[in-house]
Parts: structure tokens; C-alpha cells; sequence
């Protein structure tokens, strides 16, 4: 197991003074401490708490005190390595919707796009506006030891958690004011303005003036509510849900108090399916009837565009070294976990041999449905999955069981290692790529657990990019 | 602001005001069944407060029969009655929180907490006839303690215009409906008009929208008359249930948002011609055309406001 | 052939609409098996704006109305001239690849029906999948019986095939859900049909489409046991009923009724 305070079990010199700091807290002010870290969260979170569905003003997250650190070397990589895929996969998305030169070429198994539910034909053929699909990718990263680091996912649809990532730091700020005195940390506030920007490079053909910009949230029971509050507040725009739309002659407004307001850019945290029930699913309620032609004749930018789920596709993940090759002509600065496309048959032979050893998952699943961790799965469990892929192998991959590296946490009073990952927030707008110095850092609180997902014990901390 | 933003301050405040509203009413019902001889009240004066709130159907329904205890219970804290005083502020509650951030911290703190504690009241709640009044105090406390934080806290800006609106819009028809619901179902028969219940009524009646008091220093401790009550509750600027006093408001802060927004619309011609009319009124002249007529030309004019408005801001399809 | 249509949907609300948009996708599909000499649509209320031409080929369009009550017609009408191209449909303006569409859909689930019909289409049959299609076409036309009114326009291919009876749109979604679980690409088309009627009424009429190597797009229509020629005229066409629909609307803040009528005149005209 990696630990990344550690090499050859001497502190590193990023972590030096945060470890002695760390070592030098009595265990009562850590305890202390967590309490006023809960605290601020609390009054903090006031404001935004009160929007989900839990009561009180409880976060959903746990948060921990020890910062995840990178050093700039370590981030100028990863950060160039994530612009790179953020680019490459809009190329990619581009290409698949309009002229499909990737699968000519043959790189690509036309089956494994065509046959693609994620693949929205009814966007075959249209210009998005400065063909920009995906502005807002999260990619998952995890490293593997000193040097290595691996995308083991991309998210391009809606990624969420940014919230947390300008929250942790604001209240480490808050807390250990002395700690930013002494380091220098890159700071990650303006991400919001980062991204006010990158979406309203993206305004739609008929739009010419200052672009209008909206949040689109499913509403107030949605578990990302907090979220999507949180950026309309910190980047001042409205937060509206399908109802507060209309299209009238092909034009989109928003209702106000005013009268109708023309809307250019739509930041949706709503699924295709839900946009337009005219054109999507016709039961939808939280969508908006004839928004999806108001795009298509170029009255309104949709972000991320429908059917850029293709690109976040597992089937597809394993060609990304591929589509950066094809599309940029560059080398792949940062590796993709080795993955095997059970359709293969070599590949498929391995994976039902070594099923103990690996993770398999189904192609288009998300998050932790249809999965098998081998090393922890009971024979019954592993028999079934082996029925499944030997059924339908084009709906699997498998990849191996990954070490993550880890950090310390405040483990009840002392420090303890546990495993992490990495979402740096790419956005993607015309002519122009922006990444703030950050992103977050999430954590398995449970020994021993590479589960990171907060939704299977997994907490977040604040993530420095320290600059020497 | 976003429409949206707009109908939720509207009808967080329209909701409050409908549970003070309840409150007074459990009020008078309980003052009558203090009265140990109940050979005045012809009626179940429990079973009128039914009807005042429009809800007797619901409530036979499902409970069948009238139960004083069963009424209460119904009008405080029935879950499955949509207007009861728990859901009221429930309601207002959920307005609020989709809009949190259009309100101050104290009007959230203020609706929060009450909806917390009615909930922890309801829960402890061990005899609700015996602690009727005490949980008839507490509502009002609270629907005064919100509405005081809202004119104390907020900007006095267009939000503050749709929150003070969806309280006098609740007002005017609550203080309409009340009227005519005494007129009408209370007195046995129109010989009555006049006579001791009615008097005895309208005095109650009075209470239930905290008025009593008020009248007599309005009236000089004069004796309770029909044309002097018409003219209280309906044309009196002074007293703050009337129904002028609400056209008046509303007139007024339909007009603050058609200044604010540089628009105007057909509630506010409709408004302004109401307030008008009922200036110019008086007590003989709503006689002569009949209270009940004039209640019900009164009640569908401000629904006609009403519809108007909230197609203009709301709905954004006023033409 | 020279084919003279007019196609009108009338629909009534029983009170006010608040807000009514409607996307239509009334064109005549431009291919070589039919020209297009005249066509238009028009509103009775409203005005009809142009919104894009999607990826199939269709001319979109909108209508938008608020506040509206009565009565709303929609009608396209023209005059095409058709060629008998056997079935093949040739040289449509599309850029969707046939293999999109060998996704299932829910009104074209298959079922334990479809298996049997496509096991019969197989006997002595290994090689020729021209005439393996042929031959689904014929057996899913024996497979339920044409009952004008028997289902729903959400009646799904397998609930038809239990009740055994059905019109064109589920005679449609059968062949179409047989032959995706064959593994051709098969997809919806709405169109009309120019036939002799006993009630003198037409309807529009509805068929499909299968993807077979070589020939490209054929169309079957499975209610009259053939393949198209040039009495049918092609309009829309997608991934079921549902998602091929010419006119598709939505209400907003409506709790009325809606009644609908729909008339077709459809001629000759030499």
C-alpha cells in the first residue's frame, strides 16, 4: 500500500510541516477541533443545508482535517493530463455525432457506439454551439505509487462534489489560518467564476448579446440540491426548475416577476431523458416542453449537450488513450487502468479465469450497480457474474483490483491511513480550458476500504496544491 | 425575480395568515363551550366553525359524526387535512425553505422553529380541549412573531410586496367569508337579524378576528348594532381586519410592484376601482343591496384580482 | 403515380390551454421513391415556425399558442408522385447509422411470442436472410388478426400478440421487434396509403422499415402481407409509435379533455 506522506518510510518534504503540525495537536484540541470544523460546517451550510431533505443542518459528507497534498510537479502533470482528456473526449463526442471519422477508421467497433443507448441519435448531424459537448468533465484519478497516477473514470454528464471542494477549503481557511500563512496552497474560490465564464463562451448561434445564464435543477429533492444552490448563489445566476422555463416561438425564457426573460445557457443538472418530454420521455415533469427544438434551431445552449453520456461510457473508457492518439496526436499523458472488453474473446477468456483477482463491471452502469470486487465477492457471487459475462460479454469489462494510495485521517484522536482518490473539475468553453489548482479528494473512512463513494462510508478532505 | 420566487413568498405569508385565521376561530369555539348555557347557540357552534373554514364535508367524511374534540384535533394537527393549522404552517414552511435564500435568516429561523415546535406540541400533547388555549396562544405568538420578523428583517423591495400581498389577499377573503357564513348559516332564519343571538353572534364574531375590543373604543362602547358591525368589518380604515383595510394594502402594494416593474396590469385597474367603490360606501347602502349580494360581488371581484395577478407574475400569460 | 393528400387533425379542449406547443413533423420524407410537387401545412390558430431538419431527414416544426381555447386544425396537403422501387427506399437525407436502431424500446420488447415467430421464420432457412425477412413480414401478418379499434396507441407488441389482434401500428412494432431480436435494424414509418375503401374514410396508415445488407432500407407492411410500392407515401419514421409520431404536443397547467379527430383524402390524380 502507497502512502503518499511517506517515501522510504521518511516524511515527505510536502507533507513535512503539515505532519508535524498534525503530530503536535493534543488529542483534545483534535478533538476540539472536529467539533468546530462540524460547527462550521453548520453555519456555513446554513444557508444551503436547509435545501435538502434531511433535516437539521446536517452535511452529507464527513469531512477530515488532514489535507490531501500534491506537489505543483505532481499537479502540472495531472493537470495537463486532464485538459488533455477533457479535450480530446469533446473531439471525440463531436466526431461520433457528426462525420463518426473514428470508427471509419476502424479504432472503434461501430457496435460499441450505434448500438449505444447512450448514444442519442437524435443529436446526429447537429452543431453545438463552438462544438463544445462536455464543458464540465470530472475525472476520477487515483495513484498507484510515487509516480503513477490513473484516470480509472471520466464523468462528463453532470459531475457533482465541486460544492465540497470549495467548501473544505474554506473551512480549512477558517480554522487553521496559520497553516496558509505558512504554505503556499494554490487557492480553488474561483471556480465559479471559472465556470460563469467557460458557459457563457458556449452561447448558442442566435443569441447576441451578454449571455443569460441558468442553473436547471430537478429540484429541492434531488440529493445534489445543496449543489446546485450553491453554485447559482456563487456565481449569481438564477436556479430554476423545469416549471420557471418556457419556450414560446422557439425562443426559451424564464418566468419572472418582470415578465419573460430570454435564457441562452442552460447548465442542466437534470438526465437527458428529463429535458423535454416532447422530444424525451413524455411521463417527464420536471422538463421542458419544446426545449429540446429551441436547441436544435439554436435559441439555447444546452450544458453538457444530450448524449455526451457516451463519452463516460464504460465501454468506451478503455479506447481513450485511442481517441486522444486520433484526435490530438498526442501521446496520453496520463495512464488508464488496465482494462479488459470482455467482447474480446482473449480477454474474455482471461476475465472468466481470473475472476477473484479483478473488478467487473457492467458497461452501462454508473456508480457501484452491476459490480463485482473478485477479492471480495463469495463464490455464489462470483459464479453468477461469470453466467452474466459468458451471456453477454459486450456488457462487461474488467479491470484489476487497484491499490489506491492513501492518507492520514483523524482517526478518533490519532492518525491513521486510509485509501483516496482524486476529481479535479476540467471546463472545457470555446477556444479555452480552465482547471482550478484543486479538486476533490475523497476518502474511504473504513480501514481497509477502497470504497470512496459518500454513499458506502466515504468522506472528503481538502486537497493543497502546494506551490515550492 | 424568478416567478417562482414570488409565489412562494406569496403563499408562505397567505399561509400563515390562514393558521392565525384557524387560531382564531378554535378561539370563539372555545369561548362558547366556557358558556354553560348553550341555549343561545342553535347551532353547534363547532360545527359552524366547519363551515366558516369550508371544510365540513371533508371532515363528515371522515370522522363521520361531530365530535368537539374530534373537530379540534381536525382543525389543529390532521395530516390529512390540507388546511389545518399544522399543515399552514407546514406549507409556509416548504414555500420558504424552495427560496430560502430571498428571505432573511430570521424569517427562516422564525418559520423553522415554528413548525418545530408545533410538531414537538402536537406530539406532546396530552388533552387538546384542556390545552386549547395555551396551543391557541402559542399559534398566535408565532404567526406574530413571524410577521414581525418579516417587517422588521426584510428589504422593502418587491419580495416584501408579495409577502405583505399574500397576507391581505387571505384577509379580505377570510374576513368576506366569515361575514357571510354568520349571515347565512349561524342565524336560523333573516327574523333573527337584529335580535339578541344575532348580537350575541356578532360579538363572537368580533373575537374570532380579535376585534371586540377594538370595536367598542371604534364605537364608544356603544351596543352591538348590525349596521355599526357592517360598518366596522367592512368600511372601518382603522380596523385592521376590515376588508377596506385589505383593499387598501393590497391597492397599494399592487401598486408598489407596478412602479417597481415600470407595468401595469389588469389587477391593478381592478384593485383601484375596488377600493373606490368601497370608499365610497356605507353601511345603509350595503343594506340596501343586500349583504349577502354584496359579499358575493365582493368575493368574486377579488378572486378576478386575484386571477389576474397571479396570471401577470406567476404564470407570465396575462396578454 | 400522382397522389393528391390532405391530412387534418382537429383538436378540441374543453377549456382554456395555457400554454400549448406542438411539434410536428409532417413532410413527405424526401427519397427517390417518391417527389415531392406541392405540399404544405397550416394552423387554424397560431403560426407555424420552421425549427430544424433532424438527423433522420424530417422537417421539424412548432406551433405555440397560449391562452387558447376551441378549436385547433392542423393540416398538410399536397401532391407527390411515387415510383415502385420494390420495397427498397432509396436515397433518403439521413445520417443516422442503421445499426441505432436495434435498440429495444418498450413497445417493442420481445417476448416468448416473438421467439416463436422468429424460429418459424428460420426452418430450412440458414443462409438467405433476404428471404428469412420475407418471410417474418408473412408470419407476424398471420400472427394477430387486423381488429380496427383492438388496442391502444401505448399497446406494446407483446400484449397485442396475446390478444392475437391489433391494426397497422402493432402489426409494425411486431415485425419490428422480430426482426431486431434477428438482430436487423428495424424502425417505425408513418406514411399514408392510398386503397380502396369500403367506408370511402382513410386513416393514416403505419409499417416498417428493416435494415438487410446489400439492399439497404427495405419497407414491409406487415397489415397488407407486402412490401411497400407506389401507393404508400413515406412521413416519419423512428424508433417505435411513440417516437415516430408526425404530431406530438404538450399542454402545460391543463386539466381539461382533449378531443381528437383526424381526416385523410387521399387520390389518384392521373
Amino acid at each position: 500500500m502507497y502512502n503518499e506522506v511517506y517515501k522510504n518510510s521518511k516524511v515527505r518534504k510536502f507533507y513535512n510541516q503539515i505532519y508535524d503540525w498534525a503530530k503536535s495537536l493534543p488529542e483534545n484540541v483534535i478533538v476540539k477541533k472536529k467539533n468546530e470544523a462540524e460547527n462550521l460546517f453548520k453555519k456555513i451550510g446554513i444557508t444551503f443545508s436547509v435545501y435538502n431533505n434531511f433535516d437539521s443542518s446536517e452535511r452529507l459528507i464527513p469531512f477530515d482535517m488532514f489535507p490531501r497534498i500534491i506537489s505543483s510537479i505532481e499537479w502540472k502533470r495531472i493537470k495537463k493530463g486532464v485538459i488533455q482528456r477533457a479535450l480530446a473526449i469533446n473531439a471525440f463526442l463531436n466526431d461520433i455525432y457528426n462525420s463518426g471519422e473514428i470508427i471509419k477508421a476502424k479504432l472503434i467497433p461501430e457496435n460499441l457506439i450505434y448500438k449505444n443507448p447512450a448514444y442519442e441519435i437524435k443529436m446526429i448531424g447537429f452543431k453545438v454551439p463552438k462544438r463544445i459537448y462536455s464543458p464540465i468533465i470530472g475525472s476520477d484519478i487515483v495513484r498507484i505509487n510515487e509516480n503513477i497516477f490513473k484516470v480509472l473514470e471520466d464523468n462528463c454528464r453532470t459531475p457533482s462534489g465541486v460544492s465540497y471542494m470549495i467548501e473544505n477549503r474554506e473551512i480549512m481557511m477558517r480554522m487553521f489560518p496559520e497553516l496558509f500563512e505558512k504554505l503556499k496552497i494554490e487557492t480553488v474560490e474561483n471556480y465559479p467564476s471559472y465556470l460563469l465564464d467557460v458557459l457563457k463562451s458556449l452561447a448558442p448561434k442566435k443569441c447576441n448579446k451578454e449571455p443569460k445564464v441558468v442553473i436547471l435543477t430537478p429540484g429541492s429533492f434531488n440529493s445534489a440540491y445543496y449543489e446546485h444552490s450553491f453554485l447559482a448563489d456563487l456565481m449569481g445566476v438564477e436556479l430554476v426548475q423545469g416549471t420557471d422555463l418556457f419556450v414560446n416561438d422557439s425562443i426559451t425564457y424564464m418566468k419572472t416577476t418582470r415578465g419573460p426573460e430570454k435564457v441562452d445557457i442552460i447548465y442542466r443538472r437534470i438526465d437527458d431523458k428529463f429535458i423535454d418530454p416532447i422530444t424525451f420521455d413524455s411521463s417527464s415533469l420536471i422538463g421542458i416542453p419544446g426545449l429540446f427544438d429551441s436547441y436544435k434551431s439554436g435559441n439555447v445552449n444546452i450544458c453538457s449537450a444530450p448524449g455526451s453520456g457516451i463519452a463516460d461510457d464504460k465501454a468506451i473508457y478503455s479506447y481513450i488513450p485511442d481517441i486522444i492518439k486520433f484526435y490530438l496526436g498526442e501521446e496520453p499523458i496520463l495512464e488508464n487502468v488496465k482494462t479488459w472488453r470482455c467482447y474480446e474473446d482473449d480477454a474474455k477468456k482471461y476475465v472468466i479465469n481470473n475472476l477473484n483477482k479483478l473488478v467487473v463491471k457492467e458497461v452501462h452502469g454508473s456508480g457501484g450497480y452491476g459490480l463485482l470486487i473478485g477479492s471480495r465477492s463469495s463464490k455464489k457471487e462470483i459464479e453468477i457474474f461469470r453466467k452474466k459475462i459468458l451471456l453477454n460479454p459486450e456488457n462487461y469489462i474488467a479491470q484489476p483490483i487497484l491499490e489506491l494510495s492513501s492518507v492520514p485521517i483523524f482517526d478518533k484522536k490519532k492518525l491513521s491511513p486510509r485509501h483516496v482518490d482524486l476529481r479535479p473539475f476540467c471546463l472545457v468553453g470555446a477556444n479555452k480550458t480552465k482547471l482550478v489548482d484543486g479538486g476533490l479528494t475523497r476518502v474511504a473512512l473504513n480501514k481497509g476500504s477502497l470504497v470512496v463513494n459518500s454513499s458506502q462510508g466515504g468522506g472528503v478532505k481538502d486537497t493543497w496544491i502546494l506551490n515550492e | 425575480m424568478l416567478s417562482r420566487t414570488a409565489e412562494n413568498l406569496f403563499w408562505s405569508a397567505r399561509y400563515i395568515e390562514r393558521a392565525d385565521s384557524l387560531a382564531r376561530l378554535l378561539e370563539v369555539g372555545y369561548r362558547i363551550s366556557l358558556i354553560p348555557n348553550t341555549e343561545r347557540g342553535y347551532t353547534n357552534e363547532w360545527e359552524s366553525i366547519l363551515e366558516t373554514s369550508g371544510i365540513k364535508d371533508e371532515y363528515l367524511k371522515k370522522y363521520k359524526k361531530i365530535s368537539k374534540e374530534k373537530i379540534i384535533f381536525y382543525l389543529l394537527f390532521d395530516p390529512e387535512n390540507s388546511s389545518s393549522v399544522k399543515n399552514c404552517i407546514k406549507t409556509a414552511r416548504e414555500n420558504i425553505r424552495m427560496v430560502r435564500t430571498a428571505v432573511t435568516l430570521e424569517v427562516w429561523n422564525a418559520v423553522n422553529s415554528s413548525y418545530h415546535e408545533l410538531d414537538k406540541n402536537m406530539k406532546d400533547t396530552k388533552s387538546i380541549l384542556k390545552e386549547l388555549p395555551e396551543i391557541i396562544e402559542w399559534i398566535k405568538r408565532q404567526v406574530n412573531l413571524i410577521r414581525g420578523t418579516i417587517l422588521n428583517t426584510q428589504l422593502i423591495n418587491d419580495g416584501y410586496d408579495f409577502l405583505i400581498l399574500g397576507t391581505y389577499f387571505e384577509r379580505a377573503d377570510f374576513t368576506a367569508r366569515i361575514i357571510n357564513v354568520k349571515y347565512f348559516i349561524l342565524l336560523p332564519s333573516i327574523n333573527y337579524v337584529g335580535s339578541d343571538i344575532d348580537n350575541f353572534q356578532w360579538s363572537l364574531m368580533l373575537r374570532s378576528i380579535s376585534s371586540f375590543r377594538a370595536f367598542k373604543w371604534a364605537y364608544g362602547g356603544q351596543e352591538i348594532t348590525y349596521t355599526k358591525i357592517i360598518d366596522f368589518l367592512i368600511l372601518n380604515m382603522t380596523c385592521p381586519r376590515s376588508l377596506i383595510f385589505s383593499i387598501e394594502k393590497i391597492n397599494h402594494h399592487l401598486g408598489r410592484l407596478s412602479k417597481f416593474y415600470k407595468q401595469t396590469s389588469t389587477s391593478n385597474k381592478k384593485i383601484g376601482l375596488m377600493y373606490k367603490n368601497i370608499k365610497n360606501l356605507n353601511a345603509n347602502k350595503i343594506t340596501e343591496i343586500g349583504l349577502h349580494e354584496f359579499l358575493k360581488s365582493f368575493i368574486e371581484e377579488i378572486n378576478f384580482v386575484y386571477k389576474k395577478f397571479e396570471q401577470k407574475y406567476f404564470f407570465g400569460l396575462e396578454t | 403515380m400522382k397522389i393528391k393528400i390532405k391530412h387534418s387533425t382537429t383538436y378540441k379542449y374543453s377549456s382554456t390551454v395555457p400554454r400549448l406547443i406542438q411539434c410536428l413533423k409532417l413532410y413527405p420524407s424526401i427519397c427517390d421513391n417518391q417527389e415531392i410537387l406541392d405540399w404544405e401545412t397550416s394552423t387554424s390558430n397560431g403560426k407555424i415556425i420552421e425549427s430544424h431538419f433532424d438527423g433522420l431527414g424530417h422537417r421539424v416544426q412548432n406551433i405555440f399558442i397560449k391562452n387558447f381555447s376551441g378549436q385547433l386544425k392542423i393540416t398538410s396537403q399536397g401532391i407527390l408522385k411515387t415510383k415502385d422501387l420494390s420495397g427498397i427506399v432509396k436515397g433518403l437525407k439521413e445520417k443516422v447509422h442503421p445499426l441505432c436502431f436495434l435498440r429495444e424500446t418498450d413497445l417493442t420488447k420481445p417476448c416468448k411470442n416473438i421467439e416463436k415467430i422468429s424460429s418459424e421464420a428460420k426452418k430450412n432457412n440458414n443462409k438467405n436472410y433476404i428471404e428469412f425477412v420475407h418471410k417474418l413480414n408473412l408470419i407476424v401478418s398471420n400472427s394477430i388478426k387486423y381488429v380496427s379499434g383492438s388496442t391502444t396507441t401505448s399497446t406494446c407488441s407483446k400484449d397485442a400478440l396475446k390478444q392475437k389482434k391489433g391494426v397497422c401500428q402493432d402489426f409494425a412494432h411486431i415485425l419490428i421487434s422480430a426482426a431486431r431480436f434477428n438482430q436487423f435494424p428495424a424502425r417505425y414509418v408513418n406514411g399514408f396509403l392510398l386503397e380502396e375503401t369500403t367506408s370511402g374514410e382513410n386513416t393514416s396508415h403505419a409499417w416498417a422499415e428493416i435494415f438487410i445488407k446489400d439492399l439497404g432500407w427495405v419497407a414491409f407492411d406487415p397489415s397488407h402481407k407486402k412490401c411497400i410500392d407506389d401507393k404508400y407515401i413515406r412521413i416519419s419514421t423512428g424508433f417505435d409509435f411513440e417516437d415516430a409520431s408526425m404530431i406530438k404536443g404538450v399542454k402545460t397547467n391543463y386539466n381539461g379533455d382533449e378531443f381528437l379527430d383526424t381526416k385523410v383524402d387521399i387520390e389518384s390524380c392521373q
